[in-house]
């Protein structure tokens, strides 16, 4: 019903939307989410013809070229066919009219009815949307958010359209009012082809079947809402994603590195993409649909970095490791949960190929690992305990820039520099006394942040990270793991997380998998396993995380 | 309803208290004028009969009149009764006696204030009405050539003193072209009635009326015309156009009347300085008006009536702008509760 094909709009030389292609039949709903500049309400108020840009392209609604209608047709079809709730800006509504005038006005517009029966029908509508009838009186500026907000939906909806389009309809409400505004919101949107513009990812949840993600003007990725929450395959949808407050998730907030540059070559998100190719800064990508979900990525979406296939690993006739099978993305973190004696480090250690499994095989970006230089360019560990893991022959300098000269990289002044900076990622000093101090002269914080300075210098992809933290303080374990994940933000580090501790894996992790006895009894997104355990040994984790909890608390109360 | 009966009592109470501290403003105001009037003359060095009458009117006034006047403003009584004189004489309308037209002062400008009256309120409803449309046709269409002629020739009209513009047009329509009369209100002792008189009348009353309005019409229309620049923006002209109303509505309906409410406030400031250009213009076309009156009375040093004249100006002005803010509370609810 409504066909958007190769919507482009210009504003003077900036081109604001590259290229839409939407199909929305009566009775779906789509959500258009992106930061703001994206073009998300350039595309609203295009759809409208209400933009001021110059389009391009092909819109057809209802059989009817909305490019090709002249102005007075297309005045016709808005606020009758299509409608649009706008934001409740301070001045939305005409401050010099009251809330019934303005909805009578909207009726009118459309319809040679006399002024009984339009008032009638404004004041049903308004009654619909749940405007208190003392209040159809007021004018805008006595009125609240809410109330405004419910008099824009009562005019979008004054002559039943069959296109309603929602700008940000619940922004700077507070949560109770934006519930209320929301379940309007999905009785009025059912039945008819509605887009919700919004950056707020739990609304364009509640409302839309299918989500787009807009980025400078282009669909990025475009599938089932919920689909694309629980698994963005975008690296811009799981930024995203990963910037919004939700109760489903539980990592941390990260953000995206960088900030929209506008009018670039190649695909518009390539400065800011930590799986940047060489091809993404010259060619513009084709959006592809895939498994129903369209996404456009030279890459194909986030790429699998490291994937484990099947992999066995007997210690005499005991199965340390069974078939085990895990993918681990671009920039994600990983969490792998289990007791001691699970088999977490025995599979960390046939990851690094110090371990050979059985059978089964080990796949880095696609290919089989050879355990060569190549793969320890890439792929790099933290473990438990530092003050081990570095040579205590080694001053600081000399353990950071080991690595380079393993496998004789740059030369002596370029592997300086590369510590230097590994050093600075790793937020250390790199002052020339520190430099020449040994392990036992540094702190346990200190000496895990040499270790992570050491993995670092190598730009590795994947950071294998055993237990790095249980040897550390509180407050510097927190630092670190800060650390890690600001990495992770800035270069799309993706980490295997190790640990037994299941509330620390909560806080850092996109995903979790859980070991038990050499076998993965579970694997999802965090929020998903945390909050509803599959298995009855995730479950007793998380029993038994809550109750130390519990027990603090009440501790603490009880005091 | 009946819970909700208390609220709107309050309400309307809170309003009536508001308009009656709006009101008692315009009634201070009002006061101090009175008493700059009944003062400033008093606190002249001298005999206040000297500073009210002037030197000369009192070498050819006799003793008798000069007694007559003592009694008559109870100067040898002392101030507040003088005071008390002063404001029973206003109130039954006697603002003294001119000594030039040896007559009362309320006598004279009766019969100089209509002509004015007629010059000045003609004048302020066309240059307002006209400014406010041509702001409003302009501003739609910001950029247009429409606008940019309409803003430049505002610009030009804007930038002329009023007299200046009058002379002009008599010299051109008066004197070379010989379309309109040279002066006077009407046409003396043509004896027209009816429907005659009101065409000379009209007559008469063109070239002034269109020298002050052309002076007046550019304040409103560039204010307007911002003022529309500005609301154009709003966010509520969006909503307009996606309800779908017609470009009239948006133009006038929303835009318009939101553009109003700084003009309006405008105008009422604007007041005393079209009066002003009233009394210049009536000077240059001898339009027997409260400024050729003014003009007389300066002239002839009549302290009585020029004091009478200000009086009456400035009550004017007031209840102008009085006006003026009636309409601005009607034009603006956001106003009508927070006043």
């Amino acid at each position: 019903m409504l066909e958007i094909s190769g919507l482009r709009a210009r504003y003077g030389e900036h081109e604001v939307l590259r290229g839409i292609d939407l199909m929305l039949e009566k009775g779906d709903s789509l959500a258009v989410v992106g930061e703001s500049g994206a073009g998300k309400t350039t595309l609203g108020l295009s759809i409208m013809r209400l933009a001021g840009a110059r389009l391009e392209g092909n819109m057809v609604f209802d059989g009817m070229n909305l490019l090709e209608l002249s102005d007075e047709e297309m005045r016709r079809l808005r606020g009758d066919r299509m409608a649009m709730v706008f934001q409740n800006v301070e001045d939305a509504l005409d401050p010099v009219y009251t809330a019934e005038e303005q909805v009578c006005e909207a009726i009118a517009a459309h319809n040679k009815w006399s002024r009984e029966r339009i008032r009638e029908r404004a004041r049903a509508l308004l009654t619909a949307v749940g405007l208190d009838e003392m209040r159809y009186q007021l004018y805008p500026h006595q009125m609240s958010g809410g109330e405004r907000q419910r008099v824009l939906i009562a005019m979008a909806l004054a002559n039943d359209p069959d296109l309603l389009i929602l700008d940000e309809p619940t922004a700077s409400l507070d949560a109770l009012t934006k519930a209320d505004i929301v379940e309007l919101l999905r009785s009025a949107t059912s039945d008819r082809i509605s887009i919700i513009i919004t950056h707020d990812i739990s609304l364009a949840s509640a409302l839309s079947k299918r989500m787009a993600v807009l980025y400078s003007g282009m669909i990025m990725e475009m599938g089932r809402t919920a689909d694309l929450i629980r698994e963005p395959k975008h690296p811009y949808t799981r930024g995203l994603l990963r910037s919004f407050p939700s109760m489903n998730t539980t990592k941390d907030l990260q953000g995206i590195p960088g900030r929209t540059i506008p009018r670039i070559g190649g695909c518009p998100f390539h400065p800011r993409c930590t799986q940047r190719i060489e091809i993404c800064a010259r060619e513009v990508p084709r959006p592809e649909e895939l498994n129903g979900r369209l996404i456009a990525c030279h890459r194909g979406g986030i790429v699998p970095l490291l994937e484990i296939r099947d992999v066995c690993k007997f210690f005499s006739s005991f199965p340390a490791v069974s078939h085990v099978s895990l993918t681990l993305y671009e920039g994600e973190t990983l969490a792998l949960v289990g007791e001691s004696g699970s088999g977490k480090t025995t599979l960390a250690k046939i990851i690094m190929g110090l371990i050979e499994p059985d059978s089964g095989e080990i796949l880095l970006e696609g290919e089989r690992a050879r355990w060569d230089a190549g793969f320890y360019r890439r792929v790099q560990m933290i473990f438990q305990n530092p003050k081990e893991s570095i040579s205590h022959r080694l001053n600081v300098l000399q353990a950071v820039r080991e690595p380079l000269d393993v496998q004789r990289i740059g030369s002596e002044e370029e592997r300086v520099a590369r510590a230097m900076k590994a050093l600075e990622s790793a937020e250390l000093s790199t002052d020339p006394e520190f430099l020449r101090k040994y392990p036992h002269q540094l702190s346990g914080g200190e000496a895990q942040r040499v270790a992570i300075a050491r993995a670092l210098v190598m730009h590795p992809k994947l950071l294998i990270a055993d237990e790095p933290t249980s040897a550390l303080d509180p407050s510097v374990q927190a630092k670190i793991l800060r650390l890690l994940m600001d990495l992770q933000e800035r270069m799309g580090l993706s980490i295997l997380f190790i640990t037994h501790d299941i509330a620390l894996a909560r806080k850092v992790s996109d995903r979790i998998a859980v070991m038990l006895r050499g076998s993965i009894v579970e694997e999802g997104p965090s929020g998903e396993v945390l909050r509803e355990p599959a298995h009855q040994y995730t479950a007793s984790l998380v029993e038994c995380a809550s109750i130390c909890t519990r027990m603090a608390w009440e501790t603490h109360v009880l005091d | 309803m009946a819970i909700h009966m208390p609220i709107l009592i309050r309400r309307c109470d809170a309003v009536i208290k508001m308009d009656l501290i709006w009101l008692s403003n315009y009634a201070i105001s009002f006061l101090l004028i009175l008493i700059l009037n009944f003062v400033l003359p008093r606190m002249m060095p001298g005999d206040p009969l000297h500073a009210i009458y002037g030197e000369e009117a009192l070498i050819s006034m006799t003793p008798e009149m000069e007694a007559e006047i003592i009694k008559r403003f109870a100067l040898d009584q002392p101030w507040h009764a003088q005071l008390i004189t002063y404001i029973t004489a206003l109130l039954s309308g006697d603002l003294g006696y001119s000594y030039y037209y040896r007559t009362g002062v309320t006598d004279v400008i009766l019969g100089f204030l209509p002509w004015t009256l007629l010059l000045t309120g003609l004048a302020f409803v066309i240059s307002s009405s006209a400014g406010v449309i041509l702001g409003i046709e302009s501003g739609y269409r910001r950029g247009s050539k429409l606008d940019g002629c309409m803003l430049s020739g505002m610009m030009f009209l804007g930038g002329m003193p009023d007299f200046f513009i009058g002379i002009v047009l008599l010299l051109l329509f008066g004197v070379t072209l010989g379309w309109a009369p040279l002066g006077g209100a009407v046409s003396p002792y043509a004896g027209h009635e009816g429907i005659d008189l009101v065409l000379d009348i009209a007559h008469h009353l063109v070239l002034p009326l269109i020298s002050l309005v052309l002076v007046q019409i550019a304040p409103t229309y560039l204010l307007t015309r911002n003022a529309m620049l500005n609301t154009l923006r709003a966010r509520f002209i969006m909503t307009a156009k996606a309800t779908g109303l017609g470009e009239g509505a948006i133009r006038y309906r929303h835009a318009g009347r939101n553009s109003l409410l700084p003009v309006v406030t405008a105008m009422g400031m604007r007041v005393p300085n079209m009066i002003t250009g009233t009394l210049f213009l009536e000077i240059v076309f001898s339009y027997p008006g409260v400024g050729t009156l003014l003009n007389t009375a300066l002239s002839a040093r009549d302290y009585p009536l020029i004091q009478g004249v200000l009086l009456i100006v400035t009550v004017t002005v007031l209840t102008t702008n009085f006006l003026v803010d009636m309409t601005y509370v009607r034009l603006d609810p956001r106003v009508r509760y927070a006043r």
